[in-house]
This record gives structure tokens, C-alpha cells and sequence, in this order.
């Protein structure tokens, strides 16, 4: 009973086995969540499709070298819509579930740390992304004939700042949550209520001139003018820009101090 | 678990007499809506290569606060943990690598089959059981590829031991292991046990089945209200309680924690 005889052991950490494998379940259980499959997918394709149908997708917006009002405004809207979707609504459910059902505190006990769990859920969380922003485009441009952005790399980059953005306020919906169920409630709301603000429902002028402001530097509208930025060869707004650091920083530094595992 | 199939695994090297878990005064709060509960009160135990030891005692006894000690998932207020002389949470990527825990609560990917599941944490590990042998071993061959949302609790509880197995572990907790299971099943699980037991691996099981620890453990710690209240054989536990050593290992624990029949 002496611990000096004790061989010493070898530190295990999963390598890129347990990483593919990690990120294949999580791709596995998108896939097998039809609502969360489909939703954030097929929700921004139709008001993509409703709003081209009623759009006039020929009017040219002069000086945005021949980019019409469906490129500016529909398809960034669009773009941040899907976005948002599975930033906001559906990756904290996913971890509001597995933090109820205990699976973060099963992989505990494995060599996997949760936080790799994490890491996968948003591997496949952008992955699902892409494919959404490719069905957008794919379908604005075979469709309605939408233009690509005459910025490439800034409209690359502030979908990028889009992301982050948007999983930092998924990550704090994930915190705040208690439940699975709360999790959805809580990411729908703050969903809707940035949407709403942002331009979903309308052009943001319209709305009262503080919340058409704060609609601005939230991340739905944010990301909005920045993607209508880039699309239109302009200047992303200051605005824009300090609106997606700010939410990116803070909420990211409030759900890292609220997170639970369980 | 199928009759008759045993459970091999690879034989774990001898390293001499050592002590594969060690719990030293233990303590562990819990705090809720003000009030404070202690569920672990200066709980020590110790756990040797190649023993089996149960962990006994009614709900509410601190065993699995005991067994979130032991693997690392909570940290005591007080007292020290290691397992084959490391830190479970300090150490983490050295004891998670030889530790394998079934949890009390089988949970696991919902959506997931059985085979998907197994395999999943089988690639956690660098070296391991193959995933269909040890699903053939669990008995769930039929149910391979069902999702795990789909399994009846015996089922989702065989799935859990074979996850808490498949890295091959050298200390096993096993929390509650033959709950939910049916008879068969239940006797094949305590096969399996003997075949960790013949292969040197180390167990902690924890229970509500005397007859399960009298069969299979070396030895068995009594828990009471969070504290340690004996520590023996099974036979020395009656001894203990102050009856004949032939008494039963039930008498002597309702002897022991007080309790009435």
C-alpha cells in the first residue's frame, strides 16, 4: 500500500480522432433535429423568396457599380437572418440539452473535456451556416439575378463578425437559461426583438428614430448595414462595426462568468 | 449482457501493491436558497490494485457525491483525492486516461445509436476495446442501432457500463450498476465484474444490493449520513455490528446504520 511504487501515468488528451469524431456526432445530431435543421435554413430562404417575388430586382441603386435594392438590403438581411437563427436560437438549446441531460457531466469523466463539446457544437454550427449562406446566395442569384458583393473580402469578413457576434449572444442565451425549454424562449425573443429592430420587418427608418438607433448597433442591424456596406463598395459604418465588437466582447465576458456545465 | 459471453479485457500490468483510490477527509458542502447541506463529512477510503470494494449505504448517504469526489467532477471543500496516485482534477488528463465511471444516471446522446455512442468515446482514448465486441459483450448487438432515446433503461444502462469500459480503464466506478436491469442481465453484469476482478482491474462499486457486494467485494464502506461508519469484509462488517460473523451482510448494514426492518 505504498504510492511510491506507483509507475507513472501518461497524459491522454483526444486527438483528431476524438476531435472528427466529436464534430461527426454533433453534425449527426443537426442533422437528426429536423426542426433544427430545416428552420434556419428554409425561414430566410423564404423571406428571401417572398421579398424577391415582391421586390423590383432591376432598380440599380446608383453609385454602387450597378447593385440593385434586393442585393443592398434583402440578401444581407437574409444572410444575417440564418446567422442569427442557428447562433441565437438553435446552438444554446443544444447545450441547454445536453447540460440537462447531463451529458456534459458524462464526458467529464472521459479524457474529452466539455469544452471540446463546445468547440464541435460551433464547428458545426458554422458549417451549417455555410451551407445556408451558399443556398441564399445560390438561390438570390439563379433566381432574382442578385449581384455578388463588389467588396468580396469586407463582406467575408463582416459575415465573419457576424458569427462572432451572433454565437457570443447564443453563448450568453446558454448561460442565462435554466432549461431546455428557456433556452428556445430566451433565443427566439432576443432573436425577434434584434430582428424586429434591425429591419426584418421592415426598413429601419420607418421605426421611431431612438429605436431605429438602437436597432443600429444591435447585432441584427449591425451586421445588416455592414453586409449593405460591403455588397455596395461603401465604407462598413463606424456604428456597425463598434455594435458587433461591443455585443462580441460583452457577451462573450458575461457567458464565460455565467456559464454552467451543469 | 448475453449469457455466457465474458467480458476479456486486456490484463493490466502488475505494479506491486499500490493503492488505486485514496480519499482522505472528504468533505463536501452543498449550498441552496441559503441553507447548507453537507452531503460528504471527513470521509476517507481506500481502494487497492485489484480490489473490489462497495460503497454502501441508504439514499441521501453522500455515495455518489462520493463517487463525483473520487473522479474529479466536483471539488471537496476538504480532504484529498487520488487515483493511482494523481489528482483527479489537478491531473485530469493523466487519471482520465485509466479511469472509467458509470454514472449513476445513464446519459448520454439522445439521438445517437448504441454503436455511434460506444464508438464515439471510444476514440477519447489511444488505446481501447473494439466497439461491436464490447456491444456484443453488453448484449446490445439487437439494439446497435437504435438511438439511445430509444432503449429501454436496462438497455441505456448496459450502453452506459460499455462507455464507462471502452478505453480499456484500470479503476472502474460502477454507480449502481445492475439498476433497471432484469435478472439475467443483472447476473451477467456481476460475471462481468469477476472478469474485471480476474484481470486486475480495480473496482468501486457502489449499491443497494447487499447480495451483489457480499458475492463480489473484497470489502465494503458503510455510509451514513455522509459519514463513514464502518469499513471491512463483509464477514468483519457483521463482526462489527456486533453479530456472528455468518450473519449476513444485510443485517450487519441495517445493524450498522441504525436502521429498523
Amino acid at each position: 500500500m505504498t504510492d511510491t511504487l506507483i509507475p507513472p501515468l501518461p497524459e491522454v488528451r483526444p486527438g483528431a480522432r476524438a476531435w472528427f469524431a466529436l464534430m461527426g456526432a454533433e453534425a449527426k445530431m443537426v442533422a437528426r433535429d429536423t426542426a433544427g435543421l430545416i428552420v434556419p435554413l428554409g425561414m430566410p430562404i423564404l423571406i428571401l423568396v417572398m421579398n424577391g417575388i415582391g421586390f423590383d430586382t432591376d432598380v440599380v441603386i446608383p453609385g454602387t457599380d450597378g447593385r440593385t435594392a434586393f442585393d443592398i438590403f434583402v440578401l444581407p438581411i437574409t444572410l444575417t437572418f440564418i446567422v442569427a437563427m442557428v447562433g441565437v436560437v438553435n446552438m444554446p438549446s443544444f447545450l441547454a440539452t445536453y447540460r440537462r441531460t447531463g451529458i456534459l457531466r458524462r464526458l467529464g469523466v472521459t479524457p474529452a473535456s466539455p469544452v471540446m463539446v463546445l468547440v464541435a457544437q460551433a464547428v458545426v454550427g458554422i458549417a451549417q451556416i455555410l451551407v445556408g449562406l451558399v443556398l441564399a446566395v445560390g438561390v438570390a442569384h439563379l433566381a432574382f439575378g442578385a449581384n455578388p458583393p463588389v467588396d468580396v473580402w469586407t463582406a467575408v469578413g463582416m459575415l465573419a463578425f457576424t458569427v462572432a457576434a451572433m454565437y457570443s449572444v447564443g453563448m450568453l442565451v446558454a448561460a442565462v437559461a435554466p432549461t431546455p425549454q428557456s433556452s428556445v424562449a430566451i433565443g427566439l425573443v432576443a432573436f425577434f426583438a434584434m430582428a424586429a429592430l434591425g429591419g426584418l420587418f421592415g426598413p429601419r427608418e420607418n421605426l421611431p428614430e431612438p429605436l431605429a438607433e438602437i436597432g443600429g448597433v444591435l447585432p441584427f442591424g449591425a451586421a445588416v448595414d455592414a453586409l449593405g456596406a460591403a455588397w455596395a463598395g461603401d465604407v462598413v459604418p463606424v456604428a456597425a462595426l463598434v455594435g458587433l465588437a461591443v455585443t462580441t466582447v460583452v457577451s462573450s465576458a458575461v457567458a464565460a462568468l455565467m456559464f454552467r456545465w451543469e | 449482457m448475453t449469457r455466457g459471453t465474458r467480458l476479456r479485457l486486456p490484463a493490466v500490468p502488475s505494479v506491486g501493491a499500490m493503492t488505486a483510490i485514496r480519499a482522505t477527509n472528504l468533505r463536501k458542502e452543498f449550498r441552496r436558497r441559503g441553507r447548507t447541506t453537507v452531503a460528504v463529512d471527513d470521509v476517507s477510503l481506500h481502494v487497492e490494485v485489484g480490489e473490489i470494494v462497495g460503497l454502501l449505504g441508504r439514499n441521501g448517504a453522500g455515495k455518489s457525491t462520493t463517487v463525483d469526489l473520487v473522479s474529479g467532477l466536483r471539488a471537496p471543500e476538504a480532504g484529498t483525492v487520488r487515483v493511482l496516485g494523481h489528482d483527479p482534477r489537478a491531473d485530469r488528463a493523466k487519471v482520465r486516461g485509466v479511469l472509467g465511471v458509470q454514472l449513476q444516471q445513464p446519459r448520454l446522446h439522445d439521438a445517437l445509436t448504441v454503436r455511434e455512442v460506444v464508438r464515439l468515446h471510444r476514440s477519447f482514448y489511444p488505446t481501447g476495446r473494439e466497439p461491436d465486441e464490447l456491444i456484443e459483450a453488453m448484449g446490445l448487438t439487437d439494439s446497435r442501432s437504435t438511438p439511445f432515446a430509444d432503449l429501454s433503461g436496462g438497455q441505456m444502462q448496459r450502453t452506459s457500463i460499455a462507455v464507462a469500459l471502452v478505453g480499456n480503464p484500470r479503476v472502474v466506478i460502477l454507480d449502481e450498476l445492475t439498476t433497471g436491469l432484469d435478472p439475467e442481465a443483472r447476473r451477467g453484469m456481476l460475471d462481468l465484474v469477476r472478469g474485471l476482478r480476474e484481470d486486475g482491474t480495480t473496482v468501486l462499486l457502489v449499491s443497494h444490493h447487499m447480495d451483489e457486494v457480499e458475492k463480489l467485494c473484497d470489502r465494503a464502506v458503510v455510509l451514513d449520513a455522509g459519514r463513514v461508519v464502518a469499513e471491512n469484509t463483509p464477514a468483519g462488517l457483521a463482526v462489527d455490528a456486533g453479530l456472528a460473523p455468518d450473519a449476513g451482510l444485510e443485517e450487519a448494514y441495517l445493524t450498522l446504520t441504525g436502521a429498523t426492518r
